[in-house]
């Protein structure tokens, strides 16, 4: 009676072990999986990408050279012919485009935002911003398709070209640019946020504006996120897939240099003519996976790289 | 913060600037008005070109419509005549049958040639009460005119017990149908009509189920997740891999998702009879994609419950897993909300991923293991065919952004509450 333990039932305590025990098990092991699905993605899709290269796969087996090397993509002759480099070589030259244009834009508005902008225009833009990074892809793809390519089309008709109908290399690359905009400017907006005030102090102390404190100052202190946001931008740029293959064009042959002529990234080339799941023209998408993978992975070491190197002073 | 705002304006007045340096600054600071305004332009433009080309398009028929239009041939349960009169709303070329209780109007479809449009239907019209007559699925299971569809014959029985047609097909305009119908009739028997076809209610449905599904296994991995990297792992090596983990699957790209669900989950649906993509194989695909968001969102409304809400629940006695499901969760659940609604958010605008997953073939009656499409996809299907329906892709548009907008405002309120509920 005089101890409180006598009047806990005997095995309650026990039970009370067992069901807690068994409840950090089921916790362990939803973080486990969740860890997990990035390692079983590679190996899967690895493994799906790289079987048409080995002899596990038969008479149509594919020559690895020709895929990584070549300069054309033809499923429809007899045989057919995957080449991927020159697909690599367009995804590249389309985000890259994309980025020349997004990024300055993307830095000037954050930091318009968050050190010019009175306080309630602030609220503003940051509110379309955001809005802009929730538009859904396929509607940035309508808008492309319906409105870009218009755009495009008369400006080639300046320069006495033609188009396909709008669709480009140029078309694309204005795409990406509005859907990595918000990407960079968020990132750009929390590193400028973070820059110590103390530096601007001191900046203003010595007799620099306000202007020149924010662009030679605010800027280059914030700039390793600054960077990392543009990386990051360029990532989803890589991996951007319906919108991009909406107003792509999918050309047979490159890589494309003109600016108004039709052009194949590697996404667009892992929707077009998507009917069957079986067969070899199914499984190369696996292939092309690999190496968008690839490409999207080494975007996100280059990001860890620059955090490290660029540094930049932040308070956090 | 606002008083330091001013003490910088106080200090940096342009007073001692030079000429020069004032242009500078000020070309300067307005290429950055410039920048900014282009965001709020692309953004103005997006949104007028959907509202433009898809207004119109945009109604309650096209909302609860199929998507495949078609030649019907339907029979009545209910046959005989009634009273019904005419509501106001009708134009003035349209012509009311009093006993049957519908409304149609004559007109020409994009070929030029004629057409009789169905306006209106009373609800209590026998015309209601079509079901389907011709050999098929559809036999004998209700197939209802809906409003809009292009009526060609009306078959009914006149006085001497003979069937009679009435219609286009009998040569006849609205105006003498609805004529020979509210004269000569006993009752109707049989009619043909055409459906337009250009709805959405397949791919509405099989968006609610997606996100049904996907929330169902997604939450609890990813709040359970959530957990254990916050209240139960230590700050060891693994965990930071784990972390490490976690954050490099939210850099993969969608389309990469697709490739996984059907190498890694397809023959999991195999075992619920599916032959195809599925929605199911849709749902655990998406799951994956959603789990760092849900795991993050959930970890951050986690950090914001105070350490000494558990010390004061475990040192009453309570067990670990008592005090994370009692008090720990409870507190959390905001945070929980806006990942879920995030997740919603999500989903309904994903479209890469479910490509490959649930096929881009729309279908008007989906289930759970067979193709079908949710919006972004059905977007995706009309605009990439030989030729693309803009009206409808931004009809859906409109829908899609509106949802989505709605979501994202809610989960910012939601996220500002919580951050103020434990500010002293």
């Amino acid at each position: 009676m005089s101890n409180v333990r006598d009047r806990i039932k005997p095995g309650a305590i026990k039970r009370r072990q067992v069901v807690d025990s068994i409840f950090k098990a089921l916790f362990t092991a939803a973080g486990v999986l969740s860890a997990l699905m990035i390692i079983i993605i590679f190996v899967f899709v690895g493994w799906k990408g790289v079987a048409p290269f080995l002899p596990v796969y038969g008479g149509e087996q594919q020559s690895i050279w020709s895929f990584i090397s070549g300069m054309t993509w033809r499923p429809d002759q007899n045989p057919a012919l995957y080449g991927v480099l020159f697909i690599v070589i367009n995804t590249l030259i389309s985000a890259f485009l994309a980025a020349l244009v997004s990024f300055p834009v993307s830095v000037l508005t954050a930091l318009f935002i968050v050190k010019i902008a009175p306080r309630p225009l602030r609220a503003f833009f940051t509110t379309v911003v955001e809005m802009l990074a929730a538009v859904p892809s396929v509607v940035y793809g309508v808008f492309a398709s319906g409105q870009i390519t218009k755009i495009v089309d008369t400006v080639a008709g300046w320069f006495g070209k033609t188009t396909f109908g709008g669709n480009s290399l140029l078309t694309v690359s204005i795409l990406l640019a509005i859907m990595i905009f918000p990407t960079i400017t968020v990132m750009s907006i929390t590193s400028i946020s973070a820059v110590d005030r103390n530096l601007e102090l001191g900046s203003l102390a010595l007799g620099a504006s306000r202007t020149q404190t924010n662009f030679k100052v605010v800027l280059s202190a914030a700039k390793s996120g600054i960077f990392a946001g543009l990386v990051l931008g360029l990532g989803r740029a890589f991996g951007e897939a319906t919108a991009v293959s909406m107003v792509a064009g999918n050309a047979m042959t490159g890589p494309t240099w003109n600016l108004f002529d039709i052009t194949r990234t590697l996404t667009s080339t892992m929707l077009s003519g998507l009917k069957e799941t079986t067969g070899l023209d199914y499984d190369i998408r696996f292939s092309v996976g690999i190496i968008l993978m690839i490409i999207v992975l080494l975007t996100n070491l280059a990001i860890q790289y620059i955090k490290r190197k660029i540094g930049g002073v932040t308070n956090d | 913060m606002t008083n330091d705002r001013r003490t910088l304006d106080a200090l940096t007045n342009k007073r001692g600037m030079n000429n020069q340096r004032r242009l500078a600054d000020g070309i300067k600071d307005f290429i950055t008005y410039l920048s900014t305004s282009l965001s709020v332009l692309v953004l103005g433009a997006v949104f007028v070109f959907v509202l433009t080309r898809g207004w119109q398009t945009l109604s309650w028929d096209m909302i609860t419509g199929d998507f495949w239009g078609g030649n019907f041939k339907v029979n009545f349960t209910e046959t005989l005549p009634g009273t019904f009169t005419a509501p106001g709303s009708l134009p003035q070329d349209a012509y009311f049958s009093e006993k049957y209780g519908f409304a149609v109007r004559d007109d020409k479809n994009h070929e030029k040639k004629d057409i009789m449009v169905l306006l209106y239907l009373d609800p209590e019209s026998p015309l209601k009460t079509s079901v389907g007559a011709t050999a098929g699925p559809t036999l004998d299971q209700p197939l209802s005119a809906g409003i809009g569809a292009e009526i060609r014959k009306i078959t009914y029985v006149n006085d001497d017990g003979a069937k009679k047609s009435a219609g286009l097909l009998g040569k006849q305009n609205a105006e003498q149908m609805v004529f020979t119908l509210d004269t000569q009739s006993v009752s109707v028997d049989s009619m043909d009509f055409q459906s337009s076809g250009g709805g959405i209610r397949g791919s509405l449905a099989a968006t609610l189920m997606l996100i049904g599904i996907t929330l169902v296994i997604a939450l609890p991995i990813g709040v359970f997740a959530a957990i254990y990297l916050h209240e139960i792992a230590g700050k060891g090596k693994i965990t930071k891999m784990i972390r490490a983990a976690i954050e490099m699957l939210n850099g993969v790209p969608s389309i990469i998702f697709g490739l996984m669900g059907m190498t890694v989950f397809f023959p999991l649906t195999r075992l619920f009879g599916a032959t195809t993509p599925n929605i199911l194989l849709g749902g655990i695909t998406m799951t994956v994609v959603l789990l760092p968001v849900i795991i993050r969102q959930t970890e951050e409304a986690l950090i914001t419950v105070p350490d000494k809400l558990r010390m004061g629940s475990l040192s009453l006695g309570a067990t670990k897993t008592q005090t994370i499901f009692k008090v720990v969760l409870p507190n959390a659940l905001p945070g929980i909300l806006s990942a879920g609604l995030l997740s919603i958010s999500r989903i309904i605008g994903e479209s890469a991923a479910l490509i490959y997953t649930m096929g881009t073939f729309v279908v008007d009656r989906p289930q759970l293991n067979g193709r079908a499409t949710t919006l972004a996809v059905q977007i995706w299907s009309v605009m990439s065919g030989e030729q693309p329906n803009f009206e409808l892709a931004s009809a859906i548009s409109i829908l899609i952004l509106l949802m989505v907008l709605v979501l994202n405002v809610s989960v910012k309120m939601i996220t500002a509450s919580l951050n103020k509920k434990w500010k002293e």
